[in-house]
């Protein structure tokens, strides 16, 4: 069922869903679960006063506090990405459940590329970080996507002990082979300046380097091209010079060379971001993009297509003679690549030792999960969910401080969500609201042990 | 009816014997490994201390794992024993404190921390069945997605557990009575070797022993387990012979509950006498590998909880006799072994065939 509302056309079925009843569960949820936390505050700290207090407290230090939603928008980029890497998973019908363990594997690698290129320029080792982070992390996803296609082993299972793997892993390394020497705390070594993800802050000047002015008009490029590619595949009429076949190309390269000349002094005139103690960073267009990514992927292309008919029918798939083997193997790989991609990010633009700390569980598991399924593994749907877990994650500390009550009512709210969302027939059966045209929406995302 | 389970029946005992040896094989490994890294040193007390400290580090994985068999054989995934450990392991600690300060002036400290001890565990147990309750109502009747709902449990149990301990057992916590006490088997724990391994225990050990043993009986030689497993292979097969579906998966996710919270409990009145959220540490997920290993038989799962108690109990001896090695790598073999013997020996484990998918009757 899931297929069939996702193939015909996202987009048009998404702002058509939105005005109905897809949004209006999801919303409904949420105000419950507000709701329910804040009669579990008010039962545990008997007054209703400190039930405002904690809930103005989360919203200011979401939002309103200085660099409120910046901090929001940074706790919310390695959300994106790691709920997409579940997602992806879960379309694909297999349950990865170790996206900490490739989180950790891609940061530590990323850590170790920063230091261990020292020396090249950005515009090379920028690129080689990210892609050494997004494939530490897909090795990791590889190996129990190979185990369940060639062996049937659960990936369930076997990513859950990959992840203690992971754990073990990066604590030995963090604590001897990359230790820093010279730092008294327990982290590695500090990655090449060139390696480090620009803050936002830093960008005008970051781009009075040539080099890091190409860097971004390269990219720059690259989504005209495919802005332009795809525009053009959805023309009826196309005049003289849309029709030439180096239209898309030319669009691409003409763009970039506009970016290349006028990006450095227009953003030297003009830039938004001047606070230097704010660390958001470009990784947030990233997030943007890898959404974008994801959704084309996963309904634009044949691969995706297949991804997805195994995922919702294995035995199908192989009917029609699509690899089992080979689009298991697939999905965990994208699916660990942008779970390491969110461990890259975060040491290369996040930490604030720029290396990677010996750290303890981030959360970030359960989290993911949480966000993929709130979003029905929906990419655009995860960019909104991951804002929102972002902003409780970010105000959760103000929440706490000024009012007393303890940050972990956020996994509260957060299960109770999920909850509501996942069986839609609570909310349906407290707000008498009708089902919308879509009968249930509680198709299941998963079955059993996955794939099967 | 005892035709139709015969084949089950024989399958199953196979299965075991594979794993018994395999088992056997491991143990023998694990102790030539142990004295060729820490060179010889681990005498014959070192190794009674070391299979002693298996079977404690197995009880709760053994107790998630049997948690497991009985709510997945009638075809409800639950991947929120974790969190139902968890929040157990929470209110038994709780209750033990604050039922042993209410009663220790009345009835003297030695019987009060008997009588808390067992309050606590009684009420561990009923929480722990009625988070399962939930997951059985979200899952059974709302025929929501079970690894959804499972993962509901298992944050919301991360979410109260933490909040409940920032908010009032984080400091000024008063003395509690302590775990519960070792009891000696008479007369077996006498037994040079085997005594002090298998009969030196803690009570939720035993009980761990007895029940796999016990749900084995019921799964494998009931009408009841019978029941059991045809819901969870073919309910709709299992409806049309009259066993009422519904009302079975709820008993056994029930039941569940019940064998997680003893897990739970395991946590804060066996092992230590504090509690830390998150303290289970993945052990309920473990507990969910050792099923997997067990190919969801009882005796399997037990089978697959020591391999990795074996693993956690040589680590620690290591540690003592050579403190050089790195902690790591010794702490990462039981779950390189679960993925080495998952795949490379076990080969495919079938799940029973309506395992995680809802059922709607008509």
């Amino acid at each position: 069922m899931t297929t069939k509302t996702s193939a015909s056309g996202p987009t048009n079925r998404f702002w058509a869903a939105a005005s109905q009843s897809a949004l209006l569960t999801p919303v409904l949820a949420l105000f419950s679960a507000f709701l329910l936390g804040a009669i579990i505050i008010w039962l545990t700290s008997g007054s209703l006063l400190t039930v405002w207090e904690a809930y103005s407290g989360l919203f200011r230090g979401a939002f309103l506090k200085q660099r409120g939603l910046t901090e929001t928008l940074v706790a919310t980029i390695p959300y994106v990405f790691l709920g997409l890497a579940v997602a992806v998973g879960f379309k694909s019908g297999l349950f990865n459940i170790g996206v900490e363990g490739q989180y950790t594997i891609g940061s530590v690698a990323a850590a170790w590329a920063g230091v261990a290129f020292k020396g090249l320029p950005a515009i090379i080792l920028l690129p080689l970080c990210l892609l050494v982070g997004a494939a530490g992390g897909a090795l990791w996803a590889a190996i129990p996507g190979y185990l369940k296609a060639k062996t049937g082993a659960h990936e369930v299972i076997n990513t859950i002990m990959m992840n203690y793997v992971a754990f073990r892993l990066t604590e030995y390394l963090v604590g001897n082979l990359l230790k820093d020497k010279v730092s008294s705390a327990i982290q590695t070594v500090p990655v090449s300046v060139e390696a480090e993800l620009w803050t936002m802050q830093s960008v005008p000047q970051r781009l009075e380097n040539p080099l890091n002015a190409l860097l971004v008009a390269i990219v720059l490029a690259l989504v005209a091209w495919i802005v332009a590619r795809e525009w053009k595949a959805r023309q009826a009429a196309r005049p003289g010079l849309v029709a030439n076949p180096w239209f898309a190309r030319l669009v691409g390269l003409a763009f970039g060379i506009v970016c290349f000349f006028a990006l450095p002094p227009l953003t030297r005139l003009w830039w938004p971001f001047t606070d230097q103690y704010d660390r958001l960073h470009i990784g947030i267009f990233l997030a943007v993009g890898a959404a974008f990514f994801i959704w084309w992927l996963l309904w634009k292309t044949t691969l995706g297509f297949e991804l997805r008919v195994v995922g919702s029918n294995a035995n199908a798939a192989r009917y029609a003679g699509i690899s089992i083997t080979r689009n298991v193997m697939l999905a965990m790989i994208i699916s660990g690549a942008l779970a390491g991609l969110a461990g890259t990010i975060e040491v290369l633009g996040v930490s604030t030792c720029r290396c990677l700390p010996l750290f303890f569980s981030s959360g970030y598991g359960f989290d993911s999960i949480a966000i993929s399924l709130i979003a029905k593994n929906s990419p655009f749907g995860i960019l909104a969910a991951s804002f929102l877990f972002g902003a409780m994650r970010n105000g959760a500390d103000l929440m706490e401080l000024s009012s007393g009550v303890s940050k972990y009512i956020i996994s509260v709210i957060q299960a109770l969500g999920l909850l509501f969302v996942a069986a839609p027939a609570i909310i349906r059966w407290v707000y008498r609201v009708r089902s919308g045209p879509h009968p249930d929406e509680a198709v299941p995302l998963t079955k059993g042990w996955g794939g099967g | 009816m005892a035709e139709n389970s015969s084949p089950v029946r024989s399958r199953r005992l196979r299965t075991n014997w594979i794993t018994l040896l395999l088992v056997a094989f491991g143990m023998v490994a694990a102790w030539v490994l142990l004295n060729l890294v820490i060179g010889g040193k681990c005498n014959q007390s070192c190794i009674v201390d070391t299979l002693g400290q298996m079977l404690r580090y197995a009880t709760p994985i053994a107790f998630a794992a049997l948690c497991g068999v009985v709510c997945e054989r009638a075809g409800v995934v639950d991947i929120g024993i974790e969190g139902k450990m968890l929040v157990a392991a929470m209110v038994a600690y709780t209750v033990n404190l604050f039922a042993f300060q209410a009663i220790k002036d009345v009835v003297g400290v030695e019987s009060a921390g008997n009588i808390s001890r067992w309050v606590a565990l009684f009420v561990a147990l009923v929480v722990a069945v009625l988070l399962s309750a939930l997951h059985a109502w979200v899952s059974i009747s709302l025929r929501a997605d079970q690894i959804i709902s499972g993962t509901v449990i298992n944050i919301l149990s991360i979410g109260v557990t933490g909040y409940f301990y920032r908010q009032y057992l984080a400091e000024n916590i008063p003395p509690g009575p302590g775990t519960f006490p070792i009891w000696k088997i008479p007369f077996l724990s006498e037994i040079p070797v085997l005594g002090p391994i298998l009969f030196q225990q803690k009570p939720l050990v035993y009980t761990m022993l007895l029940l796999v043993i016990f749900i084995n009986y019921v799964l494998f030689y009931t009408p009841w387990g019978l029941r059991t497993r045809a819901v969870g292979e073919h309910p709709r097969a299992a409806d049309t012979l009259g066993i009422n579906v519904l009302r079975t998966r709820y008993l056994n996710v029930l039941a569940g509950g019940l064998i997680a919270g003893l897990g739970g409990a395991w946590f804060t009145l066996e092992a230590v006498d504090v509690f830390n959220p998150l303290m289970t540490n993945g052990l309920g997920f473990i507990g969910l590998a050792a099923m997997i290993f067990g190919k969801w038989s009882p005796f399997g799962a037990l089978m697959g909880a020591l391999i990795f108690g074996l693993g956690n109990s040589v680590t620690s001896t290591i540690s003592i006799f050579r403190p050089d090695i790195p902690s790591q790598f010794p702490q990462m073999l039981p779950y390189i072994l679960t993925i080495v013997i998952l795949t490379g020996v076990v080969g495919r484990a079938t799940a029973p065939a309506a395992d995680g998918s809802p059922y709607e009757k008509g």
